[in-house]
């Protein structure tokens, strides 16, 4: 493994977790939602405040897991600060999924295709745009096992 | 066959032979990331992060996906016209009690038993303890529930409790039936009674958040965390002012693993068809009780009498007193109530928190029973000081803030 190069990835992934952690906090706090393009920093105290403190502690976990990434104890903070997007991002995709079944108050039971898939459609809150990113612990873990 | 003490260590020998491996051991990924789990620095954020995915996942399923999605249109739109169509030939008080209001368009307004009775139960409830069951056997099952119970160890020391405290109080987050059984897996009677009581009077059921999250969904997170600090403060005093020990404990974690499909089921299947043969009965004879005293006057009396406390001492209208009585056969049904009431935001969130702290429901104060008629009768003093001291301090608060 190229260890500088892991854990200058890490490193820019945790600066990445700990600014959209912090800008989901001050949106909240501010009280409007920020909308970016496709990026949207929600700002309701649910999904923005406790959501946004989740992603800040990832970004620690990141920084912190990211100075010796080979040592075990070390990488294990690189894992959780993982799965904490996960966690978060999982929420909002799962969220997505449970509002595009339904058609609706007024609609039928269920959603039309095009309701259906204009639900998953941009804006994306900042947790979205971390997983993929977050993924690259999967192949370092199985890397590792071998 | 009898063995000497010679043969016995060979035996020995030969077994650990067989079985163990001898060599030095090496912190393996899965084992850091228990200890992770364990050190309060990165225990505390994880905690703080997998309680959001539990809300967040309860909340989605429950709430957008299940009641919001299919269960309000199916009992609003097609159940309730067709329930007040084909009953519509029955005496007035008989449709009262069975249907409920005839100009209802919604059944949280119809408050009949055949009506909101069933949309509660199966419409707002089911799903809510569905999911939350689901979630807490799947960390039951990994494992991450005892290194919660560690974590947490020390702050439920300073009340009196340990760690595995959070077991029925995350329990009675679905039930408060089966958590006040789970109280028995504290020591000393001192912390059976302190956790009874606190879970009978802070921890609002499945039910009751399925119902809270449909009312009240913008102000629940308040209702949650003055709930909350009350469970602390007054932990703290009762664990002052009661004599008695609250032993250390020795908490054995296992190692994280993957839950398999079948136990996840059986428990699943256990505790949900447990709460439905103790809830939808209750839902039911609930409704048509509150219904039939209404029909007699007497929450009209009690309203009038009460008024005093309740809109000089609490701040919030005469009409709550219905859905307090409510209250005592399912609380859930009492938020239901509430919704009908002409409110201000500050004093639905106080009548929430009153129903929430008021009398445990009739399931759980049967179950409180069974554990001893003393504890019983101390935790139903310990509960209306705290009704009446938590209720008045919530409208001070609202009237210091200017809102109230």
């Amino acid at each position: 493994m190229n260890r500088k190069l892991i854990q200058i990835y890490f490193r820019i992934l945790g600066l990445v977790s700990l600014a959209f952690g912090i800008a989901d906090i001050l949106a909240t706090i501010g009280g409007k939602s920020i909308c970016l393009g496709i990026l949207e920093v929600p700002a309701d105290i649910f999904r923005g405040g406790w959501g946004g403190l989740v992603i800040l502690f990832a970004g620690f976990f990141y920084l912190a897991g990211s100075r010796d990434i080979l040592e075990v104890h070390h990488f294990s903070k690189v894992v959780m600060g993982s799965v904490l997007i996960w966690l978060i991002a999982g929420c909002d995709i799962f969220a997505m999924l449970c509002e595009s079944i339904p058609g609706g108050e007024e609609g039928p039971w269920f959603n039309t295709l095009q309701g259906f898939f204009a639900t998953y459609a941009p804006p994306y809150k900042p947790a979205i745009f971390l997983l993929p990113f977050s993924l690259a612990v999967v192949y370092y873990i199985h890397k590792r096992e071998k | 066959m009898k063995l000497n003490v010679d043969e016995r260590w060979d035996l020995i020998d030969r077994i650990a032979k067989r079985t163990l491996t001898f060599g030095k051991y090496k912190h393996t990924l899965k084992d850091a990331l228990g200890d992770l789990t364990i050190k309060p620095l990165t225990g505390i954020p994880i905690a703080i992060a997998v309680l959001y995915g539990f809300w967040s996942i309860f909340c989605s399923f429950a709430g957008t996906l299940c009641t919001d999605g299919f269960f309000v249109k199916l009992f609003d739109g097609h159940f309730l016209p067709y329930m007040q169509r084909i009953f519509s030939n029955l005496p007035g008080w008989l449709y009262y009690i069975l249907i409920g209001n005839p100009q209802a368009d919604n059944c949280f307004e119809a408050f009949g038993m055949l009506t909101s009775g069933l949309f509660v139960a199966i419409g707002v409830v089911l799903p809510a303890v569905f999911i939350f069951y689901l979630m807490f056997t799947l960390l039951e099952d990994v494992g991450y529930i005892p290194r919660l119970a560690v974590l947490i160890d020390t702050v439920l020391h300073k009340i009196g409790l340990h760690g595995y405290a959070v077991v029925p109080t995350i329990l009675a987050l679905g039930c408060n039936v089966p958590a006040v059984t789970a109280t028995r897996i504290l020591e000393t009677r001192k912390q059976r009674f302190m956790m009874m009581t606190l879970l009978a009077i802070f921890i609002p059921c499945g039910a009751q958040l399925g119902i809270m999250q449909e009312v009240i969904p913008t102000s629940m997170g308040w209702v949650l965390l003055y709930l909350l600090l009350g469970y602390f403060i007054f932990g703290f005093i009762i664990h002052k002012l009661l004599p008695g020990k609250s032993p250390e404990i020795l908490i054995d974690v296992p190692p994280y693993q993957m839950p398999t499909f079948r136990n996840v089921r059986r428990k699943l299947w256990l505790r949900t068809s447990c709460f439905l043969k103790k809830a939808v009965p209750f839902v039911l004879v609930g409704c048509a009780i509150v219904n039939i005293l209404y029909l007699a006057g007497v929450i009209n009396w009690l309203s009038n009498l009460l008024s005093p406390l309740f809109v000089g001492w609490f701040g919030v209208p005469k009409e709550t007193v219905g859905p307090l009585i409510a209250a005592f056969l399912r609380k859930d049904l009492a938020v239901a109530q509430l919704s009908v009431i002409e409110m201000t935001k500050y004093q639905m969130i106080t009548a929430v928190v009153l129903i929430s702290i008021y009398f445990p429901c009739i399931a759980t104060f049967a179950m409180m029973l069974k554990e001893g008629w003393r504890e019983l009768l101390g935790s139903l003093v310990v509960l209306a000081t705290v009704v009446f001291v938590y209720g008045g301090l919530l409208h001070l608060i609202w009237r210091l803030l200017g809102v109230a």
